[in-house]
Protein backbone atom coordinates (compact mmCIF):
# COMPACT_ATOMS: atom_id res chain seq x y z
CA UNK A 1 0.00 0.00 0.00
CA UNK A 2 1.90 3.42 -0.80
CA UNK A 3 1.65 6.11 1.98
CA UNK A 4 -0.55 7.64 0.28
CA UNK A 5 -4.44 7.49 -0.19
CA UNK A 6 -4.79 4.73 2.44
CA UNK A 7 -7.81 6.14 3.54
CA UNK A 8 -10.26 8.58 1.50
CA UNK A 9 -13.29 10.51 2.77
CA UNK A 10 -15.74 9.66 0.50
CA UNK A 11 -18.26 12.34 1.11
CA UNK A 12 -17.86 15.80 -1.01
CA UNK A 13 -13.80 15.79 -1.26
CA UNK A 14 -11.79 18.63 -1.68
CA UNK A 15 -9.36 19.77 -4.66
CA UNK A 16 -6.25 17.72 -4.38
CA UNK A 17 -4.21 20.37 -4.03
CA UNK A 18 -6.42 22.10 -1.08
CA UNK A 19 -5.54 19.70 1.80
CA UNK A 20 -1.27 19.97 0.63
CA UNK A 21 -1.84 24.02 0.74
CA UNK A 22 -3.54 23.47 4.46
CA UNK A 23 -0.73 21.44 5.60
CA UNK A 24 1.67 23.72 4.21
CA UNK A 25 -0.19 27.34 6.23
CA UNK A 26 -0.35 24.92 9.29
CA UNK A 27 3.70 24.21 8.73
CA UNK A 28 4.27 28.08 8.70
CA UNK A 29 2.00 29.03 11.37
CA UNK A 30 3.80 26.06 13.54
CA UNK A 31 7.06 28.36 12.64
CA UNK A 32 5.02 31.45 13.43
CA UNK A 33 3.00 31.11 15.91
CA UNK A 34 4.82 32.26 19.39
CA UNK A 35 6.76 29.97 21.60
CA UNK A 36 6.07 27.90 23.92
CA UNK A 37 2.04 27.89 24.02
CA UNK A 38 1.22 28.47 20.27
CA UNK A 39 2.26 25.29 18.52
CA UNK A 40 0.78 23.18 21.52
CA UNK A 41 -2.78 25.41 20.80
CA UNK A 42 -2.13 24.04 16.81
CA UNK A 43 -1.33 20.62 17.61
CA UNK A 44 -4.77 20.21 19.73
CA UNK A 45 -6.38 22.19 16.79
CA UNK A 46 -4.78 19.90 13.67
CA UNK A 47 -5.74 17.19 15.76
CA UNK A 48 -9.19 18.30 15.89
CA UNK A 49 -9.61 19.20 12.32
CA UNK A 50 -7.91 16.00 11.56
CA UNK A 51 -9.97 13.47 13.21
CA UNK A 52 -13.24 15.59 12.51
CA UNK A 53 -12.45 15.34 8.85
CA UNK A 54 -12.29 11.02 8.91
CA UNK A 55 -8.63 11.18 8.83
CA UNK A 56 -7.50 9.73 12.83
CA UNK A 57 -5.06 7.50 11.32
CA UNK A 58 -2.87 10.00 10.70
CA UNK A 59 -3.01 11.18 13.91
CA UNK A 60 -1.34 7.66 14.63
CA UNK A 61 1.06 7.86 11.95
CA UNK A 62 1.67 11.13 12.76
CA UNK A 63 2.34 10.20 16.44
CA UNK A 64 4.44 6.98 15.41
CA UNK A 65 7.14 9.08 13.92
CA UNK A 66 7.32 12.18 16.28
CA UNK A 67 7.17 9.97 19.88
CA UNK A 68 10.61 9.20 19.58
CA UNK A 69 11.22 12.92 18.88
CA UNK A 70 9.67 14.00 22.20
CA UNK A 71 11.42 11.71 24.11
CA UNK A 72 14.42 13.30 22.67
CA UNK A 73 13.41 16.56 23.00
CA UNK A 74 12.64 16.03 26.85
CA UNK A 75 16.06 14.80 26.87
CA UNK A 76 18.30 17.32 25.07
CA UNK A 77 16.31 20.43 26.36
CA UNK A 78 14.67 18.69 29.57
CA UNK A 79 16.90 16.90 30.89
CA UNK A 80 20.24 18.99 29.88
CA UNK A 81 18.99 22.37 29.87
CA UNK A 82 19.82 25.21 31.96
CA UNK A 83 18.93 25.85 35.86
CA UNK A 84 16.59 26.83 37.30
CA UNK A 85 15.51 22.87 37.56
CA UNK A 86 11.96 22.16 38.70
CA UNK A 87 11.11 18.48 39.89
CA UNK A 88 9.37 16.70 37.58
CA UNK A 89 8.19 12.69 38.59
CA UNK A 90 11.43 12.90 40.80
CA UNK A 91 13.50 14.05 38.34
CA UNK A 92 15.22 17.73 37.98
CA UNK A 93 13.89 19.04 34.71
CA UNK A 94 15.22 22.15 33.30
CA UNK A 95 12.41 24.74 33.67
CA UNK A 96 13.31 26.84 30.13
CA UNK A 97 13.86 23.89 28.25
CA UNK A 98 11.06 21.71 29.57
CA UNK A 99 9.05 25.15 27.37
CA UNK A 100 11.22 24.75 24.98
CA UNK A 101 10.40 20.95 24.52
CA UNK A 102 6.92 21.37 24.48
CA UNK A 103 6.75 24.29 21.95
CA UNK A 104 9.26 22.47 19.90
CA UNK A 105 7.36 19.04 20.14
CA UNK A 106 3.82 20.18 19.60
CA UNK A 107 5.42 21.84 16.57
CA UNK A 108 7.12 19.11 15.02
CA UNK A 109 3.72 17.59 16.04
CA UNK A 110 1.31 19.56 14.08
CA UNK A 111 3.70 19.65 10.98
CA UNK A 112 3.39 15.94 11.03
CA UNK A 113 -0.20 15.30 11.36
CA UNK A 114 -1.26 17.89 8.98
CA UNK A 115 1.24 16.45 6.85
CA UNK A 116 0.69 12.76 7.12
CA UNK A 117 -3.46 13.70 6.46
CA UNK A 118 -2.66 15.82 3.67
CA UNK A 119 -0.86 12.19 2.36
CA UNK A 120 -3.47 10.20 2.97
CA UNK A 121 -6.33 12.62 0.94
CA UNK A 122 -4.19 12.14 -2.64
CA UNK A 123 -5.62 9.84 -5.12
CA UNK A 124 -3.10 9.44 -7.94
CA UNK A 125 -5.53 10.02 -10.57
CA UNK A 126 -7.79 13.71 -9.10
CA UNK A 127 -3.75 14.71 -8.82
CA UNK A 128 -3.41 14.19 -12.32
CA UNK A 129 -6.46 15.51 -13.78
CA UNK A 130 -6.10 18.41 -11.59
CA UNK A 131 -2.11 18.86 -12.51
CA UNK A 132 -3.44 18.68 -16.17
CA UNK A 133 -6.31 20.99 -15.61
CA UNK A 134 -3.88 23.38 -14.37
CA UNK A 135 -1.49 23.22 -17.33
CA UNK A 136 1.02 21.44 -15.42
CA UNK A 137 3.98 19.90 -17.51
CA UNK A 138 2.03 15.96 -18.10
CA UNK A 139 5.24 13.92 -17.19
CA UNK A 140 6.61 16.05 -14.73
CA UNK A 141 3.25 15.22 -12.86
CA UNK A 142 3.67 11.62 -13.82
CA UNK A 143 6.60 10.90 -12.50
CA UNK A 144 5.76 12.38 -9.19
CA UNK A 145 2.86 10.47 -8.99
CA UNK A 146 4.40 7.12 -10.39
CA UNK A 147 7.49 7.44 -8.07
CA UNK A 148 5.35 7.51 -5.19
CA UNK A 149 3.70 4.39 -6.05
CA UNK A 150 6.89 2.79 -6.72
CA UNK A 151 8.05 2.96 -3.43
CA UNK A 152 6.17 -0.35 -1.71
CA UNK A 153 7.43 -2.42 -5.42
CA UNK A 154 11.06 -0.61 -4.81
CA UNK A 155 11.32 -2.14 -0.81
CA UNK A 156 10.24 -5.53 -2.23
CA UNK A 157 12.64 -5.83 -5.17
CA UNK A 158 15.20 -4.69 -2.42
CA UNK A 159 14.00 -7.50 0.16
CA UNK A 160 14.60 -10.11 -2.86
CA UNK A 161 18.47 -8.64 -4.11
CA UNK A 162 19.08 -8.99 -0.23
CA UNK A 163 17.58 -12.51 0.60
CA UNK A 164 19.39 -13.88 -3.08
CA UNK A 165 22.95 -12.47 -2.09
CA UNK A 166 22.46 -14.10 1.32
CA UNK A 167 21.04 -16.91 -0.34
CA UNK A 168 24.55 -17.07 -2.54
CA UNK A 169 26.77 -16.91 1.24
CA UNK A 170 26.57 -12.82 1.19
CA UNK A 171 27.89 -11.82 5.31
CA UNK A 172 25.95 -8.81 5.86
CA UNK A 173 27.48 -8.83 9.34
CA UNK A 174 31.21 -8.57 10.71
CA UNK A 175 33.85 -6.15 10.45
CA UNK A 176 32.79 -2.65 8.63
CA UNK A 177 35.11 -3.64 5.29
CA UNK A 178 32.75 -6.64 5.27
CA UNK A 179 29.65 -4.43 5.48
CA UNK A 180 30.96 -2.11 2.88
CA UNK A 181 31.55 -4.57 0.48
CA UNK A 182 27.77 -5.97 1.35
CA UNK A 183 26.55 -3.19 0.72
CA UNK A 184 27.62 -3.09 -2.38
CA UNK A 185 27.20 -6.39 -3.58
CA UNK A 186 23.47 -5.18 -2.36
CA UNK A 187 23.17 -1.70 -3.49
CA UNK A 188 24.95 -2.65 -7.25
CA UNK A 189 22.34 -4.50 -8.75
CA UNK A 190 19.63 -3.07 -6.94
CA UNK A 191 20.63 0.71 -8.80
CA UNK A 192 21.59 -0.94 -11.84
CA UNK A 193 18.05 -2.72 -12.37
CA UNK A 194 16.23 0.75 -11.64
CA UNK A 195 18.29 2.60 -14.38
CA UNK A 196 17.57 -0.20 -16.81
CA UNK A 197 13.78 -0.42 -15.74
CA UNK A 198 13.71 3.76 -15.81
CA UNK A 199 14.99 3.20 -19.30
CA UNK A 200 12.22 1.34 -20.30
CA UNK A 201 9.67 2.55 -18.80
CA UNK A 202 10.99 6.54 -20.61
CA UNK A 203 11.11 4.70 -23.79
CA UNK A 204 7.20 3.38 -23.35
CA UNK A 205 6.55 6.92 -22.00
CA UNK A 206 8.06 8.63 -24.97
CA UNK A 207 6.16 6.20 -27.35
CA UNK A 208 2.92 7.36 -25.65
CA UNK A 209 3.49 11.01 -25.97
CA UNK A 210 4.38 11.89 -22.52
CA UNK A 211 6.90 14.36 -23.46
CA UNK A 212 4.99 16.06 -26.29
CA UNK A 213 4.35 19.32 -25.64
CA UNK A 214 0.73 21.23 -25.46
CA UNK A 215 -2.28 20.81 -23.10
CA UNK A 216 -3.81 17.90 -21.97
CA UNK A 217 -7.42 16.91 -21.01
CA UNK A 218 -8.25 15.64 -17.82
CA UNK A 219 -10.28 12.60 -17.89
CA UNK A 220 -12.20 13.55 -15.08
CA UNK A 221 -11.96 16.83 -14.26
CA UNK A 222 -11.55 17.85 -10.77
CA UNK A 223 -13.75 21.21 -9.72
CA UNK A 224 -12.57 23.85 -7.70
CA UNK A 225 -15.23 24.29 -5.04
CA UNK A 226 -15.89 27.87 -3.28
CA UNK A 227 -15.53 25.56 -0.13
CA UNK A 228 -11.91 25.13 -1.48
CA UNK A 229 -11.62 28.72 -2.62
CA UNK A 230 -12.64 29.55 1.52
CA UNK A 231 -10.19 27.08 3.32
CA UNK A 232 -7.21 28.22 1.52
CA UNK A 233 -8.14 31.50 1.60
CA UNK A 234 -9.24 31.23 5.61
CA UNK A 235 -5.44 29.50 5.49
CA UNK A 236 -4.00 32.77 3.85
CA UNK A 237 -5.65 34.46 6.27
CA UNK A 238 -3.89 32.77 9.11
CA UNK A 239 -0.52 33.07 7.86
CA UNK A 240 -0.75 36.27 7.15
CA UNK A 241 -1.67 37.43 10.07
CA UNK A 242 0.50 35.30 12.52
CA UNK A 243 3.68 36.48 9.90
CA UNK A 244 2.03 40.08 10.36
CA UNK A 245 2.05 40.05 14.23
CA UNK A 246 5.36 38.38 14.45
CA UNK A 247 7.03 40.97 12.17
CA UNK A 248 4.87 43.87 14.48
CA UNK A 249 6.02 42.43 17.80
CA UNK B 1 14.36 4.36 0.40
CA UNK B 2 15.45 0.96 -0.86
CA UNK B 3 18.90 1.72 -0.68
CA UNK B 4 18.69 2.78 3.12
CA UNK B 5 16.95 -0.89 4.06
CA UNK B 6 19.76 -2.33 2.11
CA UNK B 7 22.37 0.04 4.21
CA UNK B 8 20.31 -1.06 7.03
CA UNK B 9 20.44 -4.58 6.36
CA UNK B 10 24.58 -4.11 6.04
CA UNK B 11 24.86 -2.58 9.58
CA UNK B 12 25.57 0.89 8.48
CA UNK B 13 23.43 4.14 9.98
CA UNK B 14 23.68 5.95 6.74
CA UNK B 15 20.16 6.76 4.43
CA UNK B 16 21.87 6.83 0.68
CA UNK B 17 18.81 8.87 0.01
CA UNK B 18 21.30 11.41 -2.55
CA UNK B 19 22.23 8.17 -4.53
CA UNK B 20 19.59 9.35 -6.44
CA UNK B 21 20.24 12.90 -6.75
CA UNK B 22 23.43 11.96 -7.37
CA UNK B 23 23.11 9.16 -10.47
CA UNK B 24 20.26 11.52 -11.78
CA UNK B 25 22.05 14.73 -11.86
CA UNK B 26 24.91 13.10 -13.54
CA UNK B 27 22.80 10.98 -16.34
CA UNK B 28 20.30 13.35 -17.02
CA UNK B 29 21.75 16.68 -15.83
CA UNK B 30 20.85 19.12 -13.12
CA UNK B 31 17.26 20.11 -14.03
CA UNK B 32 16.49 16.28 -13.60
CA UNK B 33 19.01 15.62 -10.40
CA UNK B 34 16.97 18.19 -8.89
CA UNK B 35 13.60 17.16 -10.07
CA UNK B 36 14.42 13.74 -8.52
CA UNK B 37 15.87 15.43 -5.29
CA UNK B 38 12.91 17.14 -4.56
CA UNK B 39 10.94 14.33 -5.21
CA UNK B 40 12.90 12.12 -3.02
CA UNK B 41 12.75 14.72 -0.68
CA UNK B 42 9.13 14.72 -0.68
CA UNK B 43 8.75 10.77 -0.27
CA UNK B 44 10.80 11.09 2.99
CA UNK B 45 9.08 14.01 3.98
CA UNK B 46 5.62 11.53 3.09
CA UNK B 47 7.08 8.58 5.16
CA UNK B 48 8.90 10.32 7.82
CA UNK B 49 7.09 13.68 8.50
CA UNK B 50 6.48 16.98 6.50
CA UNK B 51 9.07 18.99 8.24
CA UNK B 52 11.35 16.99 6.18
CA UNK B 53 10.57 18.87 3.19
CA UNK B 54 12.81 21.81 5.45
CA UNK B 55 16.36 20.18 4.20
CA UNK B 56 14.99 20.11 0.63
CA UNK B 57 17.47 22.67 -0.16
CA UNK B 58 20.05 20.29 1.23
CA UNK B 59 19.18 18.21 -2.42
CA UNK B 60 19.66 20.69 -4.73
CA UNK B 61 23.00 21.35 -3.05
CA UNK B 62 24.34 18.07 -3.30
CA UNK B 63 22.75 18.47 -6.91
CA UNK B 64 25.31 21.80 -7.78
CA UNK B 65 28.24 19.32 -6.05
CA UNK B 66 27.51 16.16 -7.85
CA UNK B 67 27.35 18.09 -11.05
CA UNK B 68 30.64 20.30 -10.49
CA UNK B 69 32.32 16.60 -9.71
CA UNK B 70 30.71 15.26 -12.32
CA UNK B 71 32.37 18.10 -14.86
CA UNK B 72 36.05 17.43 -13.64
CA UNK B 73 36.13 13.66 -13.92
CA UNK B 74 35.65 13.45 -9.79
CA UNK B 75 33.83 9.78 -10.23
CA UNK B 76 36.26 8.30 -12.55
CA UNK B 77 38.15 6.52 -9.49
CA UNK B 78 37.37 5.31 -6.10
CA UNK B 79 39.72 7.57 -4.18
CA UNK B 80 38.39 10.73 -6.35
CA UNK B 81 34.84 10.09 -5.52
CA UNK B 82 35.17 9.37 -2.16
CA UNK B 83 37.45 12.79 -2.02
CA UNK B 84 34.29 14.44 -3.75
CA UNK B 85 32.14 12.48 -1.35
CA UNK B 86 34.12 13.80 1.70
CA UNK B 87 33.40 17.90 0.32
CA UNK B 88 29.49 16.90 -0.49
CA UNK B 89 29.32 15.61 3.30
CA UNK B 90 30.81 18.39 5.03
CA UNK B 91 28.81 20.87 2.81
CA UNK B 92 25.38 19.14 3.19
CA UNK B 93 26.07 18.53 6.82
CA UNK B 94 27.01 21.78 7.47
CA UNK B 95 23.92 23.11 5.35
CA UNK B 96 21.41 20.56 7.40
CA UNK B 97 23.22 21.66 10.74
CA UNK B 98 22.04 25.01 10.25
CA UNK B 99 18.44 23.70 8.89
CA UNK B 100 18.05 21.81 11.45
CA UNK B 101 19.65 24.02 14.71
CA UNK B 102 17.57 27.55 13.23
CA UNK B 103 13.94 25.33 12.51
CA UNK B 104 14.23 22.65 15.03
CA UNK B 105 16.73 23.36 17.60
CA UNK B 106 18.60 20.27 16.68
CA UNK B 107 15.66 17.90 16.60
CA UNK B 108 14.52 16.35 13.63
CA UNK B 109 15.48 12.76 12.02
CA UNK B 110 16.00 10.23 15.29
CA UNK B 111 19.09 9.08 14.56
CA UNK B 112 21.10 12.48 14.36
CA UNK B 113 18.98 13.60 16.81
CA UNK B 114 19.90 10.68 19.18
CA UNK B 115 23.97 11.31 18.80
CA UNK B 116 22.63 15.09 19.02
CA UNK B 117 21.56 14.34 22.52
CA UNK B 118 24.57 11.81 23.62
CA UNK B 119 27.04 14.60 22.48
CA UNK B 120 25.16 17.67 24.76
CA UNK B 121 25.26 15.00 27.21
CA UNK B 122 29.04 14.58 26.83
CA UNK B 123 29.61 18.24 27.66
CA UNK B 124 28.84 20.01 24.01
CA UNK B 125 26.59 23.01 23.49
CA UNK B 126 23.80 22.08 21.63
CA UNK B 127 25.03 24.48 18.35
CA UNK B 128 28.40 22.46 18.86
CA UNK B 129 26.59 18.99 19.52
CA UNK B 130 23.69 19.71 15.91
CA UNK B 131 26.92 20.17 13.96
CA UNK B 132 28.52 17.54 14.94
CA UNK B 133 26.43 15.23 14.52
CA UNK B 134 25.14 16.32 11.18
CA UNK B 135 28.24 16.80 9.54
CA UNK B 136 29.60 13.35 10.86
CA UNK B 137 26.21 11.50 9.36
CA UNK B 138 26.49 13.54 6.81
CA UNK B 139 30.33 12.88 5.90
CA UNK B 140 29.64 9.02 6.09
CA UNK B 141 26.58 9.24 3.92
CA UNK B 142 27.78 11.17 1.15
CA UNK B 143 30.94 9.25 1.11
CA UNK B 144 29.20 5.85 0.48
CA UNK B 145 26.84 7.41 -1.93
CA UNK B 146 29.78 9.37 -4.14
CA UNK B 147 31.42 5.98 -3.80
CA UNK B 148 28.50 3.93 -4.40
CA UNK B 149 27.66 6.30 -7.57
CA UNK B 150 30.86 5.88 -8.72
CA UNK B 151 30.75 2.29 -8.64
CA UNK B 152 27.56 2.34 -10.92
CA UNK B 153 28.55 4.90 -12.79
CA UNK B 154 31.43 2.68 -14.41
CA UNK B 155 29.33 -0.92 -14.34
CA UNK B 156 27.34 0.51 -17.23
CA UNK B 157 27.97 -0.23 -20.32
CA UNK B 158 29.42 2.08 -23.11
CA UNK B 159 25.61 1.87 -25.11
CA UNK B 160 24.03 3.71 -21.77
CA UNK B 161 26.95 6.12 -20.99
CA UNK B 162 27.03 7.14 -25.03
CA UNK B 163 24.07 8.11 -24.11
CA UNK B 164 24.50 10.34 -21.35
CA UNK B 165 27.80 13.03 -21.68
CA UNK B 166 27.38 14.23 -18.03
CA UNK B 167 27.94 10.48 -16.64
CA UNK B 168 30.71 9.42 -19.34
CA UNK B 169 32.75 13.03 -18.16
CA UNK B 170 32.00 11.99 -14.08
CA UNK B 171 33.84 8.49 -14.88
CA UNK B 172 36.50 10.01 -17.04
CA UNK B 173 35.64 8.74 -20.48
CA UNK B 174 34.55 11.71 -21.92
CA UNK B 175 37.83 11.73 -24.82
CA UNK B 176 37.79 7.93 -25.63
Amino acid sequence: MPPWGARIPEAAPLHPFTPPALAAAVAALAILLPMPWGPPALLAGTVVVVVAGGLPAAVGRALRVVFPLWILLLVLHGGLGPAPRVAVGGLGLSRSGLLLALGQGARLGAIAVAGFAAAATLRASRVLDAWAARGGTPHLGYLAVATGFAVPRLLARARTITEAQRARGLRLRGSLAGRLRALRALALPLVLGLLAEADDRGLALETRAAAAPGPRTPLAPVPLTARDRWLRLGALALVLAALAWRVAR
Amino acid sequence: MALAFVASQAGLPVYLDTLGTILATLLAGPAAGAAVGLLSQGITAVQAGAYMLAFAPVQLLVVALAWVAGRSAGLATTPRALLWGGATGLAAGTLSALISYAAFRGVTATGVTAITTLLTGAGLTLRQAVVVASVGTDLLDKLLALGLAGVVLRALPERVLARAPGARAAVGRADS
